[in-house]
């Protein structure tokens, strides 16, 4: 099975980008926020989300979102388990989405070893104030060269793209 | 009804503006239940009350147990049973049992936004401590709505 994880922080558009390309309603585990997360949001996926899309040669590809907060990390390592590769989703919008990048990638990393990862960047329609190179040089200096996108969540094109160089970089 | 009666009092002698009294209320009252919940029945050997999103109110669990991966867990264990449960037509989770070799766990909601999961020894029957456990999901979901008010 063909299987592929969707992760990043509380807020990135995990569940969002998700539903932008799915075939089918999305499987969603989303409750009420009811701490500080509820200023940027009023639900949180608490277990995971899913859904499938099909390639144009047949094959059908997983989607497994990952839920945020680092206090469900259990549910990472259940989710990654015989997963292909990640796209790991960014929130430019945050004070420090770099911070953010370093903490996913060494949470990921033994993933990412095995397998891949694509970078997304979201909500860039809401800030410009990082600027995708600053991303770049960031993986550049931790020696790690990753595909970095800008997209929008709700874009079915955009997360497409994301899911379609992943393929790409796994079949190097 | 004792528990609300109480925390009724107690709210009337307190300044509600004052956001840390009434959480130290609400911990006070969700540790009462809890208290009263494991007296209850022997079979219950521990027991934790959680935010639906993850977050530990109040526990009594065994030295070993950490609060917040279990307040995680649980949330996580009855999102995905809920959506299973309306997905399969069968309307909304009662409760969620898991059958251990060395005891069982129950998982129950406690009105909108709280749930309350249950330890027990390797009991017998779990009609006693399932009542139980109800009973303390209904004191929950009463004195959430009570400081909500």
């Amino acid at each position: 099975m063909d299987k592929i994880i969707f992760a990043g922080p509380v807020g990135a558009g995990k569940t969002t980008a998700i539903g932008s390309i799915s075939e089918i309603p999305p499987v969603g585990t989303d409750v009420a926020c009811t701490d500080e997360s509820a200023q940027i949001k009023e639900k949180t996926t608490v277990a995971m989300d899913y859904s499938y899309i099909t390639l144009d040669d047949g094959t059908r590809i997983h989607l497994y979102g990952t839920p945020g907060q680092d206090r469900f990390d259990f549910m990472w390592q259940i989710l990654a388990k015989d997963g292909i590769g990640l796209v790991l989703l960014i929130n430019r919008d945050h004070p420090d989405p770099l911070h953010q990048l370093g903490f996913y990638l060494n949470a990921f990393a033994d993933f990412i070893q095995d397998t891949g990862v694509v970078i997304g960047l979201t909500k860039s329609d809401i800030s410009d104030k990082h600027d995708i190179s600053k991303f770049q040089d960031f993986l550049y200096e931790r020696q790690q060269i990753f595909p970095v996108f800008d997209v929008d969540a709700r874009s079915e094109d955009d997360i497409k793209v994301l899911v379609h160089a992943l393929l790409a970089v796994l079949n190097h | 009804m004792r528990i609300i009666n109480d925390v009724i009092e107690q709210i009337s002698h307190t300044n509600l503006e004052q956001d840390t009294q009434t959480q130290e209320v609400l911990a006070q009252e969700l540790d009462k239940i809890l208290d009263a919940l494991l007296t209850s029945s022997e079979d219950i050997s521990a027991a934790i009350i959680s935010s639906v999103d993850g977050h530990s109110k109040a526990q009594r669990l065994e030295a070993d147990m950490d609060e917040h991966r279990f307040a995680a867990m649980s949330s996580a264990l009855l999102a995905l049973s809920d959506n299973i449960a309306s997905e399969g037509g069968k309307g909304n989770t009662e409760n969620v049992l898991i059958e251990g070799t060395n005891g069982k766990i129950f998982l129950l909601h406690a009105g909108p936004k709280h749930l309350l999961t249950v330890f027990t020894h390797n009991c017998g029957s779990l009609g006693m401590p399932l009542a139980y456990a109800k009973q303390a999901t209904e004191q929950i979901a009463a004195l959430m709505e009570v400081l909500a008010s």
